[in-house]
């Protein structure tokens, strides 16, 4: 019955960011955490009022005005214990007359987005800042996805909104050359936004979906302005959609993973795929190639392969070579030993991966010990591969993962299954 | 046709610690309700009461008295009201009865508005 209309929470989550970018044009980035307490404070007046009048005839406007009537009730309830200064006046006044039909607007969650990736905040917040304020999601949900507890979360989120607010920042897209230092910030923030949504921590498949959405909504909105549309910015917008594009496909019916190579290419979204593409076009008026250049050509080999067994392997080794050039991470590394692997036979790949072996990073890594434990497989190593897949169990994964691991354990000598059980 | 005014209780300590996301959840079902029955041209207001009791007023010899709701013998009290247009007291019901605060509150007391 209620198929097509979105659950509440979904509801209130899109208008959320949007609101939110609205009310700190009006009012200031000073104000962040007394706007996020009246979007919250509209959202349960929205919980009590729709089960008794229904769904409004335009929630979202409904929600744009309570939550500009809460804020507004917020500052008159400072105004009795210590009188407003003279900006929030005025910005109370302009809140007064502020049109809701006027929330959603693409430069308004840009100039948030400035506000939430400020240098002044580490990386990780300003991830976290940009889920909360420009994304909508709450304590909860930005918790689960940092493995972290939401009454932590909300500290950092607390701390971090101070430190804003005591550098009085004003709310604009920042210009010249500043504005090139501050995109950086911006593409770090969703790249993470991305990437910790494409592989989900623990049960949170969902979460991860959505925000690979963001993660898309996002760099469009940078794509479309054109101070931030550079051609490293329309890299990242390649990276995402030609990733996003197979999101359909990357796990089966009951949730299990689909590995690339099984995945049916077919069903691959032609609509993100081109989209994809053309940003990778746009992306090669590059004076110098980035990382995320890389990253992008190596989705596209994967993108335009007409099958796993014809994808372009040596392509995929020389562009994993220049990126460990650019960004000498171990997971960079290991992901060049896999291609390697590919391109020239597993007992190469293996050699390059045992390279890696000590890295403490790795150690806790299940890719790394499950990309040994299949190229030992392949090798006929089955002893060793079993040992390989029993340590990549050791390490933190989801539901999917582990179930992955366990069916290839069962590929494994006998001896490994018992080692295990 | 004549109007129904359906009194919804519930339990006083209802104000349960529920995530949001059940709240979330309950009140949709609500909404699609009010919704439903608004389609059917059924609905014709509703509205919460606040959470705390209220007051209850009684004249005393002439003079008002006022005491804390709600009724101690009862412990319930009316958390909101639904107003309806319905053939008759059954249909009244009928509709009431397939209203979630079935499933989440005590129970709905119907009663007909007089038209004079």
């Amino acid at each position: 019955m209620t198929d097509a209309v979105p659950a509440l929470e979904d509801l209130f989550r899109h208008e959320a960011g949007k609101i939110c970018a609205w009310l700190v044009r009006l009012l200031g980035p000073g104000r962040l955490e007394l706007i996020e307490d009246a979007v919250q404070d509209a959202f349960s007046a929205a919980l009590a009022q729709w089960r008794f009048e229904g769904t409004p005839q335009r929630p979202a406007a409904w929600l744009a005005i309570a939550a500009r009537n809460k804020a507004l009730d917020r500052l008159r309830r400072e105004t009795r214990l210590e009188s407003l200064d003279p900006n929030d006046e005025a910005a109370a006044w302009r809140l007064g007359f502020a049109n809701p039909q006027e929330t959603g607007k693409p430069d308004d969650t840009l100039a948030l987005m400035f506000v939430a990736c400020h240098p002044a905040l580490s990386d990780e917040e300003q991830t976290m800042l940009t889920l909360q304020a420009v994304c909508g999601f709450n304590a909860r949900q930005i918790a689960r996805a940092f493995l972290a507890t939401p009454e932590a979360v909300t500290q950092r989120l607390v701390r971090a909104k101070r430190r804003l607010r005591d550098l009085k920042l004003t709310v604009e897209i920042p210009e010249g050359t500043e504005l090139a230092g501050r995109l950086a910030g911006l593409l770090n923030a969703i790249y993470l936004l991305f990437t910790g949504g494409y592989t989900a921590a623990e049960g949170e498949r969902l979460m991860a979906e959505e925000r690979c959405a963001e993660a898309l909504r996002l760099v469009t909105i940078l794509c479309e302005h054109p101070g931030t549309a550079t051609a490293e910015t329309h890299a990242l917008a390649a990276l995402i959609c030609l990733h996003h594009a197979r999101t359909a496909t990357r796990t089966g019916a009951r949730g299990d993973i689909v590995l690339l190579a099984e995945q049916d290419r077919a069903r691959w979204d032609a609509t993100l795929l081109a989209r994809g593409f053309g940003h990778l076009r746009q992306a090669m008026a590059a004076t110098e190639l980035t990382a995320l250049h890389l990253e992008a050509g190596i989705a596209a080999v994967h993108a335009s392969a007409p099958s796993f067994a014809q994808t372009d392997w040596r392509a995929l080794v020389h562009y994993y070579e220049a990126l460990v050039e650019l960004k000498p991470t171990p997971v960079v590394k290991l992901n060049a030993a896999i291609a390697r692997a590919y391109a020239e036979g597993p007992a190469a790949g293996l050699a390059q991966l045992e390279v890696l072996a000590g890295n403490t990073r790795l150690s806790r890594y299940a890719p790394y010990h499950a990309a040994r434990g299949d190229l030992l497989l392949k090798l006929e190593r089955r002893a060793e591969a079993g040992d390989a897949l029993l340590q990549a169990l050791e390490c933190p994964l989801n539901g999917a993962e582990r179930d992955y691991l366990m069916r290839k354990l069962r590929a494994c000598s006998p001896s490994a299954r018992q080692a295990h059980s | 046709m004549p109007s129904f005014m359906l009194l919804l209780h519930r339990p006083l300590e209802r104000r349960s610690m529920a995530d949001p996301e059940t709240v979330a959840k309950v009140t949709r079902e609500y909404m699609d309700w009010a919704d439903r029955t608004r389609a059917a041209g059924r609905l014709k207001g509703g509205s919460k009461l606040t959470d705390d009791a209220g007051r209850i007023l009684r004249n005393q010899g002439g003079r008002v008295a006022a005491t804390d709701g709600p009724f101690v013998e009862s412990k319930e009290i009316v958390g909101g009201y639904f107003l309806i247009s319905a053939g008759d007291y059954a249909e009244a019901c009928r509709i009431a009865s397939e209203c979630p605060h079935m499933k989440y509150g005590s129970h709905i007391e119907v009663r007909q508005v007089e038209e004079l």
